[in-house]
Parts: C-alpha cells; sequence; structure tokens
C-alpha cells in the first residue's frame, strides 16, 4: 500500500570508537539511560512523528539488535501494513550484491523495500544520536519549499563547526554549500545525519551515484555534492534542542550524565513525547536498610545496598553492601560485589566487580586519565585494581592490576 | 501444558477493602509497586505454559480490561485461544444480576465451558498474590489420579469469617471442608483454586443449574467428600489475601523481606504485568530511600523509607514518606509528611500536610483525591 514518508534507519556501523561495548552488538543496541538503548530514540521519533514503516538497515553484529526488535511490538510497529523491517545486506542472482559499502549504497541496495510502498518521501536517519524531533515538522517543511533534500542542522560553536558537515545557507535557509569539516568554517550549522528526501529524486541520484566506480557511495560525500552542484533545491531544517552524539565512550558518558539534569537535558518525563523500549519483566527496584542513593537513576529489577552516587543504573543490577559506586553507568544484570568501589566507568552487562575492588577513579587532571571501561560479563577479582581509561575486555584476577 | 485450561474469576469487589475496591474489583488491585493483582494468578497460568485463559467478569471491571488488554503482554494475544473476556450474558428474561456464587458465574459462561479445547480446568480467583507452580499442581493431579486437587496453604492467613479450611484424613484425602472455622487443629486454609476435568466440570455445572446450586463450596465439594476424591496441593510459599485494608498494608509490607520477594518475584516463573514505557526512577541529591521497593518512573527528591511506592510517583525536596503504599501517580509535595498512608492513583498530598495511620490501622485514600 502506498505511503507518504518511509523511514530508513542507518544501523549497520560498528561504532568503533566504542571499543568494548560494541565488540558483541552494533552501536545502535548500545545500551543508553537506564532503560533504553539509543536506537530507541529514532524509532520512537519516527512512532511519534507518524512514520509507521521504518527499514533498520543492519550489517554489522545484527543478533542483538534483530532480536531487540523483534516483530517491532514495543513501539507499536507490529503492523499487518507497514511496521519496522530488518534490511540485512543480501545476495542476488549471479552471485553478485554485496556489504552496504556507504550510506547511500544501503539505500540503493533497498530501492526494492521503498518502492514497495510508492512513497513520495524518504527519511534517512542514523542509529547513534539522542535527541528528540517531531520528523514530520521537517517533512512539512520540504514539501512547502518543494525541495528534493532537507538536511537538519544545529547551531553549534565556530570551534565545533571544525568536526561537523556544515551548511553554507542563503537567506531563506537554502543550502549553497556543503563543507565535511572544515578547517575555517563559514557558518556554524551542523548536519546531524537526518535527511528527507523526494524519493523520485533521490532514486535517480542513487542509481547515477551506483554508477559511478569511483564515487564512495555515501550521502555526504557524494550524494548531496551531486544534489548541489545540478542545482536542486536542498534545504536546512534548523533543529533546537537536546542532540548528542554517542559515538565515543566520552560522549556516551556524557549522555548518560545529561539525564541527572533532568531540567536542562532531554526530557524523558514529558509523557507527550514517550520514547518506547523493550523492558524485560522485572520487579521494581529495591533500596535495602543501608542504601544510600542521590542524584542517580534506579531501574527495575535493582538491588541497592551501597553506596550510589552520580550515576545511571539499567535493570537488574546489585550494588552490595559497603560498595561504592559514583560518576559511572552500570549496565543490564552487573554487580557491584561488597566494599567495591566504582568510579567514573562504564560496567557493561553483566560484568562483575568482585570484593573490595576498584574501578575507574575520580579525575585526578593528569593526561592519561579517562573514563574505564569493563566489557560484558567480564569478571574482576576480589581486590583488583582497573585503572582510569581501561579498556577491559578479559577477566583480571584476584588482587591483579589491569 | 497443552491439556489444561485457565479459568479466573474476577468478579468480586470486597467491600472490607473500603476506598481500595471502590472503583475496581480485587482483582484489578494494585499491588507491589506495579502490578495488578490478577498478575499473579494470570502469570502462573502462563508460566506454566497454559495457552487459553478465561476471566470471569462481572462488573466495574473496565480497569481490567484496560489492564488485560488484548493479553499482548503475558502472551495471550493469540490466533487460537488466548485470553478471553467473558462478561455475562444477560437474556431477556433474566437481566444482569450478581453472581451468587461461582457456580452460577460458571453457569452464565456455560457456552464458553464447553467449548473449551483442553480436557482439564483449574479454577482459582484473580486476586490473590502467590508464584504457584501451576505445572507442579497440575502433574500431582494426574499422577494421583484424583477427581478434584484443591490449592492448600499450612499457614492460616485469611480472616476466618472470608475463609475456607480443609481437613485430611490419614490417607491425606479431603475428609472435610470447613467455612469460616478451622475444622481440626491441623487444618489447611482453602485458597479456592481447583484442578478438575472439563468432563467433571460440566457436569457439575449443569447438575447445579439445575438444581439452583451456587456455591462450588457448599453445593459441590462438602456433598461430595465420599463420593469424589479430593486431595489438597500444599503450596508452601509465600501467599498474599486481600480481605480487609490491614491485610493490604500488611502484604505490602511482605514485599519488604528479601525471602519475600525472592519467593514472589522468582525469576524463574516471572510475574508479568502490563508494560508502560516508563524512564527509570531519578533520585534527586538530596533523596534518601532505604528499604523500599520503588518503580520505574518515579521522581524522588524528599526520603522515603520502609515504603512501597508504584510507577510515576513524585516526592518532592523535603517529604518525607515512611511505612507507605503509594500508587501510580501519587505526588507528595515539598515538605509533607506522610506515615502508615495508602494512596490510591492519582492523590495529590500538597505541601506541609501531615497524614498519619497506624501499623494496624493504615489509613487510605481514595483513588484522585487532593489534600
Amino acid at each position: 500500500m502506498k505511503k507518504e514518508v518511509v523511514a530508513m534507519l542507518l544501523a549497520g556501523g560498528q561504532g568503533s570508537r566504542l571499543y568494548a561495548l560494541t565488540s558483541h552488538m552494533a552501536k545502535p543496541a548500545v545500551p543508553f539511560g537506564g532503560k533504553y538503548r539509543i536506537i530507541d530514540f529514532p524509532l520512537s521519533n519516527c512512532v511519534n512523528s507518524g512514520i509507521d514503516t521504518v527499514g533498520v538497515l543492519t550489517q554489522y553484529r545484527p543478533l542483538e539488535l534483530n532480536g531487540y526488535i523483534g516483530n517491532g511490538q514495543p513501539w507499536d510497529l507490529d503492523r499487518s501494513d507497514g511496521g519496522v523491517h530488518i534490511l540485512p545486506p543480501y545476495m542476488v542472482e549471479g552471485d553478485r550484491g554485496t556489504w552496504y559499502k556507504g550510506t547511500a549504497n544501503a539505500i540503493y541496495q533497498n530501492m526494492d523495500f521503498i518502492d514497495q510502498y510508492d512513497p513520495d518521501y524518504v527519511v534517512v536517519l542514523s542509529g547513534d544520536h539522542i535527541y528528540k524531533m517531531d520528523y514530520s515538522q521537517m517533512v512539512d517543511l520540504h514539501k512547502r519549499t518543494n525541495a528534493a533534500c532537507t538536511i537538519s542542522v544545529l547551531q553549534v560553536t565556530l570551534e565545533e563547526a571544525k568536526r561537523f558537515g556544515i551548511m553554507n545557507v542563503d537567506e531563506n535557509d537554502r543550502i549553497y554549500e556543503f563543507e565535511e569539516k572544515p578547517p575555517q568554517p563559514k557558518s556554524t550549522l551542523a548536519s546531524m545525519g537526518i535527511y528527507v528526501f523526494t524519493w523520485s529524486k533521490l532514486r535517480q541520484y542513487l542509481l547515477t551515484d551506483e554508477a559511478n566506480p569511483a564515487s564512495s557511495n555515501d550521502f555526504g560525500k557524494d550524494i548531496i555534492p551531486a544534489m548541489l552542484n545540478a542545482g536542486e533545491t536542498l534545504m536546512a531544517y534548523r533543529f533546537q534542542g537536546y542532540w548528542k552524539d554517542v559515538g565515543t565512550i566520552d560522549s556516551l558518558w556524557d549522555a548518560n550524565m545529561d539525564l541527572l539534569a533532568p531540567n536542562s537535558s532531554i526530557n524523558l518525563y514529558d509523557t507527550s513525547w514517550p520514547i518506547y523500549a523493550r523492558t524485560p519483566v522485572k520487579p521494581p527496584h529495591f533500596t535495602g536498610p543501608d542504601a544510600r542513593v542521590s542524584h542517580c537513576l534506579l531501574t527495575g529489577g535493582c538491588q541497592v545496598d551501597g553506596c550510589v552516587e552520580n550515576s545511571v543504573l539499567f535493570h537488574s543490577v546489585t550494588v552490595e553492601k559497603g560498595a561504592q559506586v559514583e560518576y559511572s553507568i552500570l549496565m543490564p544484570g552487573s554487580v557491584v560485589k561488597a566494599g567495591a568501589k566504582v568510579s567514573y566507568a562504564i560496567v557493561a552487562e553483566g560484568a562483575v566487580v568482585g570484593e573490595n575492588a576498584q574501578v575507574g577513579a575520580s579525575p585526578d587532571g593528569s593526561a592519561d586519565w579517562g573514563i574505564a571501561v569493563v566489557a560484558s560479563d567480564v569478571q574482576v577479582g576480589p581486590g583488583a585494581v582497573v585503572s582510569p581509561r581501561a579498556m577491559l575486555r578479559e577477566d583480571v584476577k584476584g588482587g591483579e592490576q589491569a | 501444558m497443552k491439556n489444561l485450561h485457565g479459568i479466573l474469576f474476577s468478579y468480586r469487589s470486597n467491600a472490607n477493602l473500603g476506598e481500595l475496591t471502590r472503583p475496581r474489583n480485587t482483582c484489578s488491585l494494585p499491588f507491589g509497586g506495579r502490578y495488578r493483582l490478577i498478575d499473579f494468578m494470570l502469570s502462573n497460568y502462563v508460566n506454566a505454559g497454559i495457552s487459553d485463559v478465561g476471566v470471569i467478569v462481572h462488573e466495574s471491571y473496565q480497569s481490567l480490561l484496560d489492564h488485560l488488554g488484548s493479553g499482548k503482554d503475558w502472551d495471550l494475544s493469540r490466533k487460537h485461544g488466548g485470553l478471553r473476556i467473558l462478561p455475562p450474558f444477560g437474556y431477556a428474561q433474566q437481566p444482569g444480576r450478581e453472581y451468587q456464587g461461582n457456580m452460577d458465574a460458571l453457569d452464565g459462561v456455560r457456552d464458553y465451558l464447553k467449548n473449551i479445547r483442553q480436557d482439564y480446568v483449574i479454577l482459582s480467583w484473580g486476586d490473590i498474590a502467590l508464584n504457584l507452580p501451576v505445572a507442579e499442581m497440575f502433574r500431582q493431579h494426574i499422577d494421583t489420579g484424583a477427581d478434584i486437587t484443591l490449592l492448600c496453604t499450612p499457614s492460616l492467613l485469611g480472616v476466618p469469617h472470608q475463609t475456607e479450611y480443609v481437613s485430611l484424613d490419614d490417607e491425606g484425602r479431603v475428609r472435610d471442608l470447613t467455612i469460616h472455622i478451622p475444622g481440626s487443629g491441623d487444618a489447611l486454609e482453602s485458597l479456592e483454586a481447583y484442578i478438575l476435568s472439563k468432563d467433571l466440570l460440566m457436569e457439575l455445572v449443569e447438575y447445579c443449574a439445575s438444581h439452583n446450586v451456587s456455591s462450588f463450596s457448599k453445593g459441590v465439594l462438602q456433598p461430595r467428600l465420599k463420593s469424589l476424591v479430593m486431595l489438597p496441593y500444599v503450596h508452601k510459599g509465600y501467599v498474599g489475601r486481600f480481605q480487609s485494608v490491614e491485610s493490604y498494608f500488611q502484604c505490602s509490607m511482605d514485599l519488604l523481606d528479601p525471602a519475600v520477594r525472592a519467593d514472589l518475584f522468582d525469576p524463574v516463573r516471572p510475574i508479568r504485568t502490563k508494560d508502560q514505557s516508563n524512564p527509570s526512577t531519578y533520585y534527586g541529591p538530596d533523596a534518601r530511600s532505604t528499604n523500599s521497593l520503588v518503580a520505574d518512573g518515579c521522581f524522588i527528591e524528599g526520603t522515603v523509607e520502609n515504603s512501597v511506592l508504584s510507577r510515576g510517583v513524585v516526592v518532592e525536596k523535603g517529604a518525607h514518606v515512611s511505612n507507605c503504599v503509594l500508587m501510580q501517580g501519587t505526588v507528595v509535595k515539598a515538605g509533607a509528611a506522610l506515615s502508615c498512608v495508602i494512596a490510591d492513583k492519582g492523590v495529590v498530598v500538597n505541601q506541609n500536610r501531615t497524614l498519619m495511620g497506624h501499623q494496624t490501622y493504615p489509613l487510605a485514600i481514595a483513588k484522585g483525591s487532593v489534600v
């Protein structure tokens, strides 16, 4: 059946700068904010914007993500018409077919999927940002200006502009130039990696781009410049609000900490724009007789009898009596045993910090300080010490240092 | 467990629960921070692999309908079978009247019973909190060849005037069933849940309908103690019964005991409930929370101790909540102090108010009240 808008969510990225956190899963599946995974944000935005047909393009380590999305029921995307579809790369007749070569190629390879719905517009999203956005407003601007492509932009500082794709616009916000990471930025409007395309136009550009063997098949590097060169109308949609790239350990930690300032960051308690998640069946969390909890997020199934401050705890985390957790992120099912101290750290799913062990430390101003990361299911033995900025992928025996 | 069908009686509204059951029947009473009472028995059924469940309702079942929906949160939204809500069927000659007893209720849904695909049926009330291994109870029923297996608990918990008791003979067979008075010193308490064959059930329903018998206990069990083999299934785990405001409060406080939670929320047989997509609970810089069970989506900046908080409760700065049960969406404003209070859904306690009940006489505040 025809759909006006189809969303395509690029979720194939490895997220190599999240190191140990993405060794078993794609970046969009990384847990975030106590209850969520990163992909919940673009998926919920789609549903809240009235988009009911979403293709999720997967490639790297898709098992976790596939299982999580399932039939799409937590996002009300289990539809008989439309709904959520996982789209991995596939083989075609004559041993052709490849991995997704670039962002544009990923869409090119799924043109048949999009054509089934004969959409007027295609929204292209990425799975590594935390934000709330009404895509329908962006589509409205796109329609009103009769654009071929509309790109969502965010005002950044001149210094930050050097790290982004920057849009140079005229007085009507029509884009006349695109510069990737310019050393001398002419504007401070950074691309958020969110595009609305008129499908009939994009279709043509994808075919042309694919025929060019020199192309890197990327939206930012190839498609957008080609459209600009051809004189198409490209519009900038100015977004205001919270938006965070969570592609690095530091930014992921930062974005989680932002949730502890509920009035100044993304408000997850606002019922008019809910973020949905697949929630495991867990009883409420329990704070024990000796618990001290302040400035933190706690989730169902947690048992806290130690001290937790300035931290985000996912479901089923145990913090035993006498343990101390500060400025840390404890992912589902992790355990901090009695007397252990976890400070400025990310402890991934199912990892165990043994009695009196120490993970991470407060910033001491030194250059090699950083957030310590304990990968999923890793055991830190009793009394072991995991130094700041460590990236722990293997068990540490009791009393040893890593 | 393809051969067992589940029936849940969900029509009684226990008058002794006062304000708590005015807007709803007892089965949809919130309990344990994120559950409704019906979640326990319904999850027990599902965890035993039961795929077809009939929920018999009568009056004030709107909140129950809203809670159960299509049954998808219990994996009971099925192409065949699954969850069926069974409201009374009103005949023109016989306008809707309250069910006089559970046989009356079963007769009201006789057509549904006839079409049950399974050979065995479990009947129980939807307003008790326990984690029951239904599969084990069913296995015992089959292995012993009993006509009726009765669910019993060795600990006497119920208020006597609302409770039934079972006495056994030397072979462990039910010798006597007494209502309101324990028949012997070592009597077991009946939890009024039964497994029997569909054929026997249909026979009993027809008999009772034609003889104007409405009570299963008085009309079926008591007269047939000799002719039918009745054996108890003794459940030794935790049982929460909700027969008064005080017992509701006590059961809520029981949940603060780690052993009770380990039993009731056994991860092998999880208690499922309606998913609401709440965010995590936020604790502010000055918050304190000790010995408390707190559901997701709360916003706590004050002090909470020895309490059970449902989803979306707000405790503002300087507010003090101790020994309380706060249901969904309760707001306790700055400086207010609550002790031994049960606040129903959506209660707002304004700034600096002080409300105190007692352990033995908790103060229940009606749904949506503003104090």
